[in-house]
């Protein structure tokens, strides 16, 4: 039975110790659950913030509902929290666009204005 | 075990990734890859958004034309059939033939159904007047870019969904002959599919925040 060998790092590795911190069914219904209630709060986010001026607390709330959903379904669904360093690193490369998305939003606030 | 010649249980531990087998980094690489291309696509979607004078018209906002509940659901739909996922994964590893082809099949289901939704959301819009390069909305003529990203966008993702129900059809019909609950190493196919079906739910989440909600 393979149950404790997927993906794990050798004894003495850092990501040794939390192999041992195996998900159970009872995780991954939690995490289903926990999903699911934060899509419902998502989806009543618009209709209370509609005011032209609480669309930054509207737009901050839902991107920040939306990134901690996205890292429970990589952490647990994906097991990436019982991943090695390096595997983790990998799965975090596509993460960098979200600086490329920072950058070009500051370029855009400092180009002066086309005619 | 059925097979002819030893299944090994594990493969050698690496200082770098651990006991993961070639076929689990190589779809974590496929992954990553898959990620910047979606990433490129919102980043796109987000500067053409930004630039536009109006998103999708003077008056209206995208929670306006596009349906939020129904939306919601097919999220919903998509993250019950990660569940159903991760369960086939957890009975593979058991070597759980029944458990695995049980929930392969609940996944399976779950992927048609949300392509199911994505298709009757697509015909509903078209006929409302929403278009790939014009469109309209109650006669009101909308910017043209609001159709093109949402279409191109969901479309991307709506073809990774028919892309893993294919790939969960065929590791069904290997599980179904007995290939992936053997015990040891054989699970690993109903894993990788499962890394991928996770990957598409989790894209889902981003999308379904930046395109219809925001």
């Amino acid at each position: 039975m393979a149950k404790h060998d997927h993906g794990h790092a050798a004894h003495g590795t850092p990501a040794h110790d939390a192999a041992h911190d195996h998900p159970t069914r009872s995780t991954f219904v939690t995490i289903f659950l926990v999903l699911g209630f934060l899509t419902v709060v998502e989806v009543f986010i618009p209709s209370v913030y509609n005011s032209p001026w609480n669309q930054n607390t509207k737009m901050l709330l839902l991107v920040t509902l939306a990134s901690g959903k996205a890292l429970l379904v990589a952490l647990f669904f994906m097991h990436l929290k019982w991943e090695t360093p390096w595997i983790r690193r990998i799965a975090l490369m596509p993460a960098y666009m979200g600086l490329f998305a920072v950058l070009l939003m500051i370029e855009t606030a400092f180009r002066p204005q086309l005619s | 075990m059925s097979s002819s010649h030893a299944i090994p249980a594990s493969v050698p531990a690496d200082d770098h990734v651990g006991k993961a087998t070639g076929g689990k980094v190589a779809m974590w690489l496929f992954i990553a890859q898959d990620g910047f291309s979606f990433g490129g696509l919102l980043l796109a979607y987000g500067l053409l958004r930004i630039f536009a004078d109006s998103w999708p018209a003077a008056d209206l906002r995208p929670t306006d034309i596009l349906g939020i509940n129904l939306t919601a659901f097919a999220t919903f739909v998509l993250i019950c059939s990660s569940l159903t996922m991760v369960m086939a994964v957890d009975s593979a590893q058991k070597a759980d033939r029944g458990g695995t082809i049980r929930w392969l099949l609940l996944t399976i289901v779950g992927g048609i159904c949300f392509l199911s939704i994505q298709a009757w959301e697509y015909t509903h819009l078209v006929h409302a007047g929403i278009g790939f390069t014009n469109s309209t909305w109650n006669g009101q003529t909308i910017n043209a870019l609001f159709g093109s990203t949402f279409y191109v966008v969901t479309g991307f993702h709506g073809c990774h969904v028919t892309a893993g129900v294919i790939y969960l059809i065929c590791i069904l019909r290997g599980t179904l002959k007995g290939k992936y609950t053997q015990g040891g190493l054989t699970y690993s196919p109903v894993e990788l599919v499962g890394l991928f079906w996770h990957f598409v739910d989790l894209v889902w989440i981003l999308v379904f925040t930046f395109i219809y909600l925001l």
